[in-house]
């Protein structure tokens, strides 16, 4: 196959790459109101009653302390050390215990570490699981 | 062409592109815009691309992206830092390796499917793979540890955002050859030295002023 051919089949299977990926990101889309921590089910309102709040003052952002909250619902440490933060497009990132303690929920569902870069920011969280 | 002027010319791209990166990303940001892509595709992109052909040079992408990502680096502002540093000079060296086995006069770009291939190839592949390799490298650079479940389970959102960079960048890379025949060298010393030097400073003062101000 020659050069020319070679970056037209090349361009093309990006195309069909990217589309397919947008059709199954479409298809897979969730919308969640409530957000499932250790596999219960809570909305961020009733959370706001149950966790301690923390104020990062570097950032000038507050919101529940993550640790706590974890505690509340009985996935703490010693039993878990890891924990996987999923957003609702499918991102998410996992930390350790040792995050967990700088870090927060805020009332917009989004996960927030003083300690970690901000890609490590989840937004719109769905899902908070001990591991 | 002398060394002295490539260099100059590594030098002002990378802080072109630095500077569009730290003021131009957050704006659009901020707007609600896609800016990953459309800072990948229009600005990374472009001018690498009017650099390619101007200094016909392998290797000067490689360069602007480690001077654009270290310029980065100085605003703490609009995104993660580090991995935008990352991102931008992991797509200096994409570009790079996409580039290499293209001729320097860019003859196989005669028609423009030629040119919008390439335009989506080079966006394309810039954008994911600056994309994960940021996802790698932050949690190193930041001693976080570094799960690769996190990074597969994203990889289809990577690869469809990927396609809004990719259809932006076969509409960039056309516009910008446009220019293809401009001569570098008919530019005189003093008057491209002078230039060159006025426009780096200009976008490295600015942006550290820029950090400084927002910091105090």
């Amino acid at each position: 196959m020659n050069k020319k051919k070679l970056i037209l089949a090349v361009a093309l299977i990006i195309l069909l790459i990217g589309s397919v990926s947008s059709i199954y990101v479409y298809a897979t889309q969730t919308e969640e109101s409530t957000i499932s921590l250790n596999g219960q089910k809570y909305s961020i309102e009733l959370l706001f009653f149950i966790a301690e709040s923390r104020f990062i003052d570097s950032l000038n952002i507050s919101g529940l302390a993550l640790d706590d909250l974890m505690l509340k619902v009985g996935a703490g440490l010693p039993k878990h050390q890891e924990f996987t933060i999923v957003g609702a497009d499918g991102y998410q990132k996992t930390v350790e215990w040792e995050n967990m303690k700088n870090g927060i929920l805020t009332y917009e569902k989004m996960v927030v570490f003083s300690d970690l870069p901000k890609s490590f920011r989840v937004k719109e969280v769905v899902k908070i699981e001990a591991i | 062409m002398e060394k002295k002027k490539l260099f100059a010319g590594i030098i002002v791209f990378g802080s072109l592109w630095g500077f569009a990166e730290c003021i131009i990303g957050p704006i659009l940001d901020d707007a609600g815009l896609p800016s990953g892509a459309i800072m990948t595709s229009v600005f990374a992109i472009g001018l690498m691309m009017v650099s390619r052909m101007l200094y016909k040079k392998r290797g000067m992408q490689l360069g602007m992206g480690i001077v654009a990502g270290t310029l980065r680096m100085f605003n703490p502002f609009g995104g993660c830092v580090i991995c935008s540093a990352i991102a931008i000079a992991a797509e200096g060296i994409i570009f790079e390796l996409i580039w290499y086995y293209m001729s320097l006069d860019l003859r196989e770009l005669k028609t423009y499917i030629m040119k919008i291939s390439m335009g989506l190839i080079s966006a394309y592949f810039c954008y994911v793979g600056g994309y994960v390799t940021t996802q790698i490298l932050t949690p190193l650079v930041a001693s976080a540890n570094f799960y690769v479940w996190n990074l597969i389970v994203f990889i289809p959102q990577i690869l469809s955002r990927g396609l809004l960079a990719a259809l932006i960048g076969g509409v960039t890379v056309p516009l910008v050859l446009i220019i293809k025949d401009f001569n570098i060298n008919s530019i005189k010393d003093k008057l491209y030295y002078s230039t060159a030097s006025a426009v780096s400073i200009l976008c490295w003062i600015f942006i550290i002023t820029n950090a400084g101000f927002l910091i105090g």
